[in-house]
């Protein structure tokens, strides 16, 4: 700044524009700070879903994790919604492992056969059906869902789409982008391990085709639970798709996530020679 | 395992969070008592490993049988705590036996020294 003969205070123009620049900057917050509180009001806008969730077919376990008799009719009514109809290569793959899987049971029904290793994977995708307790973290860019057993799941909602196919593999988790239609979270997940699990072959996997594609619609339906419907499709492993829908309760009995899949720690079922085993002391 | 048979596509079951149940025949219940050895605290699964004297032979050693349990965090939501039992306390537990005959199950409930139900009881127990 300089006096000018007259005594007024003038600037020179290059630092008189910084001066009106920082003088704005406070009357009138622009850039970062107005992209801030238009987050602040895009967040508020979602739903929240804050709290800790677990599968309904997990409530009332006893000490042992055996389920209850509204725990078993529950997971009864998933697997009877849930019947795929393989195309005939991916059937007969089916068929197969199925024969070995029955075959290794009744070989040595008190040892049964292992699946994979390590014991304490996280579970593949959608996760959202394991044991454990769950989290879902919503923000405008993004929806994470994370389990006590190890699984962390990243949907996208920032508008963008999937990675061009040169840029993906199969994941345990895959790629899922999502989008808000109201309070429901739609979500569009390619790219996961070429593979389905299913429960009635011992933890074995189905192999699935590259085309497998997963849809899943996921809402609050009231403070107590959320609903997730799943769409599977394969135009290669399927001859339609699958639908199911599961529900999760909130957890009342605790108030924080604790990590459960530590099998380093002290593992006494152990797999061995392909069969799980029981150390007794 | 938990969920063989129902043909749960989709559903993962134990064996991604710890292991197979299936080992363990939850159509059979045993009632053990004895005296606590030790209480295992531990990831992935907590255990008791507990001695039960021979009911027709009182000057038999005991035998040491080791029964599993669920993870921590899942125990603490029932009522648990890491120091619920300490060594020589006197517990009567029900268990689903092993299938190979081992002495080792899985535990339905715990009765602690005071004759109470440890934790909350569940409802798998009815």
């Amino acid at each position: 700044m300089i006096a000018n003969l007259t005594g007024r205070i003038v600037m020179r123009p290059a630092k008189s524009a910084i001066v009106i620049a920082l003088l704005f900057s406070f009357l009138y917050p622009t850039g970062a700070q107005t992209s801030s509180k238009k987050r602040v009001e895009v967040f508020a806008k979602l739903p929240d879903w804050s709290g800790i969730w677990e599968l309904d077919a997990f409530v009332g376990q006893a000490d042992g994790q055996q389920f209850s008799a509204e725990g078993q009719r529950r997971l009864k009514e998933y697997a009877a919604a849930l019947r795929p109809s393989f195309t005939p290569p991916y059937q007969a793959a089916y068929d197969e492992i199925r024969k070995k899987v029955e075959e290794a049971v009744a070989a040595d029904p008190a040892h049964p056969p292992a699946t994979h290793q390590p014991l304490c994977e996280a579970p593949p995708f959608p996760a959202t059906s394991s044991p454990g307790m769950f989290e879902w973290r919503v923000t405008p860019e993004e929806t994470t869902f994370i389990s006590t057993v190890g699984a962390v799941r990243h949907i996208y909602t920032d508008g963008r789409s999937h990675p061009p196919n040169d840029e993906l593999w199969p994941t345990l988790m895959g790629d899922s982008i999502g989008h808000w239609e109201g309070d429901t979270l739609v979500v569009d997940t390619i790219a996961t391990r070429k593979r389905l699990y299913m429960g009635e072959l011992s933890g074995f996997f189905v192999p699935m085709s590259d085309q497998l594609h997963f849809t899943e619609r996921i809402r609050m339906v009231h403070h107590e639970q959320m609903q997730i419907d799943y769409m599977v499709e394969d135009s290669v492993a399927l001859t339609k798709p699958i639908h199911m829908t599961i529900t999760h309760v909130r957890v009342t009995d605790f108030n924080r996530m604790v990590e459960e899949t530590d099998c380093e720690e002290n593992e006494r079922d152990p797999i061995v020679d392909g069969r799980f085993r029981t150390v007794v002391h | 395992m938990v969920l063989i048979g129902i043909g749960s596509l989709l559903l993962a079951n134990s064996a991604f969070a710890h292991h197979s149940r299936s080992m363990f025949d939850q159509t059979k219940q045993i009632t053990l008592t004895g005296t606590v050895k030790e209480f295992q605290w531990t990831n992935p699964h907590c255990w008791i490993q507990v001695l039960v004297p021979d009911p027709d032979n009182a000057q038999a050693a005991p035998v040491e049988w080791g029964v599993e349990m669920g993870a921590p965090v899942e125990l603490m939501r029932k009522g648990w705590k890491p120091r619920s039992l300490s060594p020589g306390d006197k517990v009567t537990i029900l268990i689903n036996p092993l299938r190979d005959g081992q002495h080792a199950g899985l535990v339905l409930s715990v009765t602690g020294p005071d004759g109470k139900i440890l934790g909350r009881p569940a409802e798998a127990i009815k």
